[in-house]
């Protein structure tokens, strides 16, 4: 069974990366892995890197 | 639930906030007894006091239920409001800004400088910016024993820093730190446009004037970049399009006004009151020293503890609630970031000062779509003056009394006398 999707929240600004629902507008289709995401992504809302993002506890 | 008067009282007087404690100590107990109830000081209209970390996160989260823009940003008078209007046309906000607008405006303006202010392009910057902290430091020391690091540093590191990525020649520095200090410190004789305790009414005309100075010299910057575009970022304002246009003359001027002058003011604050901290606190000092890889956390704790920002309004667009409490349509909020770093349910021992929080969820920058643009090179500025300055340095201790603004927006210490000796 396929693991389920996880998001990462961003520690400067609260944006959250949902891998279920990607990122379109910066190319990244949905259903993409954290790991899968480019290196060199960064928040849109605010910047910070990709790896300024922790995961998100989920319940 | 209402707060007692003396307590709303507190929280809104310039004063209180200049001395310090008595702000702390009116959010202890609001956050204690009555954290999301509703103030109404004398001449005000009533207010929601947000002063819980968590609850500002829920509110700064829903950028389309909490509107910046709908009544004033920031706290003002009711006898206030119908000037402003009538100044602006009918805005609520004499400065039409990034931190006014709500909805597609603010993510068209906001994405014309925001590509330049990521940790990536500022990397770029990072030698420039050695530079600038290069030279303040040297001149720093040229004073030794003792200096005001408020106002021989602090206000102008930043203010070099801002110009410099912002494309403002250096000459014309003092006049945006004297027009930034009257903006924002419009309660305080010392730092506002008449030099003179003033009424709400002069206090308004005082800023209706500098903000004519600043049009009239941000209008002449506008021809120059149009004619010859950089990468600075003024040049990126200047030459912005949405949707095929410029942006119109409140747009642009707005948007000059809040990276000119929250660009540096906040950090000069920050930066002044992280030296009040140290010089209070010579283990700290010696923590520093012996690892200097600790710079980033005591930029963080600076940032936390003077809370450069004391606050936001927002309002609610239609009814909801906020951690089970009903909040109707059209009220006004204000958000503490004061109170929210020094919130006990986020931070152990909030009112010490400490280097060991990890993670430090300050939340001086603000939250969600409306989060400081900024807040990347302050932190890599801040860093980097402490960087260049702390191997010169064997102590520091205050020479004086510092002494805060009269401010209850965006303020901290105009006067940090310290005493120092060098290695």
């Amino acid at each position: 069974m396929a693991e389920p999707f996880k998001r990462y929240r961003c520690t400067y600004c609260g944006q959250e990366y949902d891998e279920a629902e990607g990122w379109p507008e910066d190319g990244i289709a949905p259903g993409t892995r954290w790991e899968d995401v480019p290196d060199d992504w960064y928040c849109p809302t605010c910047g910070a890197e990709k790896a300024d993002f922790e995961m998100v506890e989920i319940g | 639930m209402q707060i007692p008067a003396n307590l709303a009282q507190t929280i809104v007087d310039s004063r209180a906030y200049a001395a310090g404690d008595p702000v702390d100590e009116a959010f202890r107990t609001i956050r204690a007894e009555m954290p999301l109830a509703v103030a109404e000081p004398e001449g005000m209209e009533p207010f929601w006091v947000v002063s819980r970390h968590a609850d500002i996160m829920t509110v700064e989260k829903q950028p389309d239920i909490f509107h910046n823009g709908d009544k004033s940003t920031f706290l003002t008078l009711k006898e206030m409001e119908p000037m402003v209007r009538f100044i602006t046309g009918g805005e609520p906000n004499l400065v039409r800004s990034l931190v006014s607008l709500d909805g597609q405006e603010h993510k068209d303006l906001r994405a014309v400088v925001f590509p330049s202010v990521t940790p990536k392009a500022l990397r770029g910057l990072e030698d420039d910016i050695r530079k600038i902290a290069k030279t303040f430091v040297a001149e720093m020391l040229e004073k030794a024993p003792e200096c005001d690091f408020a106002t021989d540093v602090a206000f102008l590191y930043p203010l070099r820093v801002i110009m410099t990525v912002l494309g403002v020649p250096q000459e014309d520095e003092p006049f945006m730190l004297k027009l930034t200090q009257e903006l924002f410190s419009s309660a305080d004789p010392e730092l506002n446009r008449d030099r003179k305790e003033v009424n709400p009414a002069e206090a308004l005309d005082g800023l209706r004037r500098t903000m004519e100075d600043l049009e009239a010299y941000f209008g002449v910057m506008t021809e120059k970049f149009r004619a010859n575009p950089t990468d600075q970022v003024n040049s990126l304002i200047a030459n912005a399009k949405v949707n095929g246009e410029y942006l119109n003359r409140r747009q642009l001027m707005g948007y000059y006004i809040i990276a000119a002058t929250a660009g540096h003011d906040t950090t000069s604050n920050t930066t002044a009151g992280a030296m009040w901290a140290l010089a209070e606190r010579p283990h700290l000092f010696e923590q520093l020293k012996a690892d200097p890889g600790k710079v980033n956390a005591f930029v963080e704790e600076s940032i936390r503890w003077v809370v450069p920002v004391k606050h936001f309004m927002r309002s609610a667009t239609q009814d909801t609630e906020v951690s089970g409490q009903k909040i109707k349509a059209g009220d006004w909020m204000m958000l503490s970031y004061q109170s929210a770093n020094r919130d006990e349910a986020v931070f152990d021992d909030p009112f010490d000062y400490r280097i060991d929080r990890e993670p430090n969820r300050q939340i001086a920058f603000g939250y969600g779509a409306h989060v400081c643009l900024g807040q990347h090179l302050a932190r890599m500025e801040m860093r980097i003056l402490w960087e260049e300055l702390f191997p010169h340095l064997k102590s520091i201790e205050l020479a004086g009394t510092p002494q805060r603004t009269i401010s209850n927006f965006v303020c901290g210490p105009k006067h940090v006398p310290i005493r120092f000796t060098l290695n």
